[in-house]
This record gives structure tokens, C-alpha cells and sequence, in this order.
């Protein structure tokens, strides 16, 4: 009993942790709303440690996937015949929007948010390779644009993500 | 660019809707610049979202947060 509450609220911290950073990240991208490929971002950065291990065992550099993201817009931009670096537009500072309780994403954001809760029940506790695995079984998308990029096949990373998870909570 | 005609709309799905995505993505930021730029320069809500072609309520709400610092409301 006591192990379940335990349980449930590390999950709420680390779910809080989880949308600030990954807002952060929207926000650095001058977005206003994260996606899932923010989320990837912030679940990379979790102190488990978790969302890193699996792209390392499904051959990915965990650090290359900002610029991967990055370059998936450039590429999709000189796909219509657009010079690259055009979207190497100088940076305009983003304040944090007012609080109003209410977090919002995007619409892929909003699939990680509801995919983590449908799955809730396997999460003890909830890692960033959970996260992972969410956003690789997503086909579309900037995210698995990005990490097609990197040549990262998303079923290896799915299962990669899965495989630690199932680790992590054995151990 | 000398004009739309020259754009080639990839005819793969994944790579034409992945170019869309990154349009949207530049004019968000375009307008970011722009409105940031305007604010500094004196411009007023009013003005701008005239000039966005959009109402005052709906500019101040979805790009207050590129005004730069001490930009009068």
C-alpha cells in the first residue's frame, strides 16, 4: 500500500518534471505548445537515465537528436526546392506564457500525455524510456523524422525502450 | 525565389507533409522576428494585429510571448 502511493506520487514528480522540461524545450524552439519530439527531448534528460540507455543500445547518440530534429526541417524545407539554412533564423527571446494551471501541448504532445496514461498501470515508476517507447511507436511525425535521420530503426528503439523498462523494474 | 511556380511539392505524402510542417514551423518564426522587431519599435497590439490581419485579443494572446521586456501591454 504504502509502495503503491510511493509509487504514484514519484510518478506525478517525475510527469511534472517531464512537461517543464519539455515546454522548455518548445519554448527554445519558439513553440508554444510541446510535441512529442519535445517530450523525447525531456525524457532524455531524466536522471533514470532510462530514455538514454535505450537509444545507446538501439545505436542512436542520445545528443545528436536536437540537431536531428533541426535537420529534418532544413531537409523538408530544400525538399521543395527552399535553400538550406533558411530556417536559421536569428532567435527571439520566448517568455514563459502567464500560468493558468493548465498544461497544453500539441497534438502529438497531447498523444504521448494520453498514450502515458492509458499505459499507467505498467508504469513502477514511470521512466523516460517509457517515453521513448511511446514516441517510436509513433510512425509520423518531426520526431520520427528526426530519428529516421539519425538511422535509427523505431521498432529497434521501441524495443530497446521496452527491454529497459521491463530491466529497471526486475531489478 | 522568383516565384511560388519554381516550389516543388514533393509527391511522396510523408515528404510533402513533412515540408508543410516546416513552413508553418519558418512563418511561425518569421512572425516571431517580426512582431518582436515591431514591439520595439513602438508598435502598438492594435497596429500589429491590423497588419497581421488577425483581432487585437487573438495577437496579444498567441505572441505576447515574443514581446521583448517592458513592452506596454
Amino acid at each position: 500500500m504504502l509502495n503503491s502511493f510511493m509509487t504514484k506520487f514519484r510518478n506525478a514528480q517525475t510527469i511534472k518534471t517531464l512537461c517543464e522540461r519539455a515546454e522548455a524545450h518548445a519554448l527554445r524552439d519558439q513553440q508554444q505548445e510541446p510535441g512529442a519530439e519535445h517530450f523525447l527531448l525531456a525524457a532524455l534528460e531524466l536522471e533514470d537515465d532510462t530514455a538514454r540507455l535505450a537509444f545507446s543500445r538501439a545505436g542512436a547518440i542520445p545528443d545528436g537528436l536536437h540537431s536531428a530534429i533541426e535537420q529534418q526541417y532544413s531537409e523538408a524545407l530544400s525538399s521543395l526546392g527552399l535553400p538550406i539554412g533558411v530556417t536559421d533564423r536569428p532567435t527571439v527571446s520566448v517568455a514563459s506564457p502567464a500560468p493558468n494551471g493548465v498544461f497544453s501541448a500539441s497534438v502529438s504532445g497531447q498523444d504521448v500525455m494520453q498514450e502515458l496514461a492509458k499505459t499507467r498501470a505498467r508504469h513502477s515508476p514511470l521512466l523516460g524510456s517509457h517515453i521513448v517507447a511511446i514516441v517510436a511507436s509513433m510512425p509520423h511525425g518531426v520526431a520520427a523524422r528526426a530519428l529516421r535521420s539519425m538511422g535509427v530503426d523505431l521498432d529497434d528503439l521501441r524495443l530497446s525502450a521496452e527491454a529497459v523498462s521491463r530491466e529497471r523494474k526486475r531489478a | 525565389m522568383d516565384n511560388l511556380d519554381k516550389l516543388s511539392v514533393p509527391k511522396d505524402p510523408e515528404q510533402a507533409l513533412a515540408a508543410v510542417v516546416a513552413l508553418r514551423r519558418l512563418a511561425d518564426k518569421v512572425e516571431a522576428e517580426a512582431v518582436s522587431n515591431a514591439l520595439r519599435q513602438g508598435w502598438t497590439w492594435s497596429r500589429i494585429a491590423q497588419a497581421l490581419g488577425i483581432s487585437k485579443q487573438a495577437a496579444h494572446k498567441r505572441l505576447s510571448v515574443f514581446a521583448p521586456l517592458n513592452t506596454p501591454q
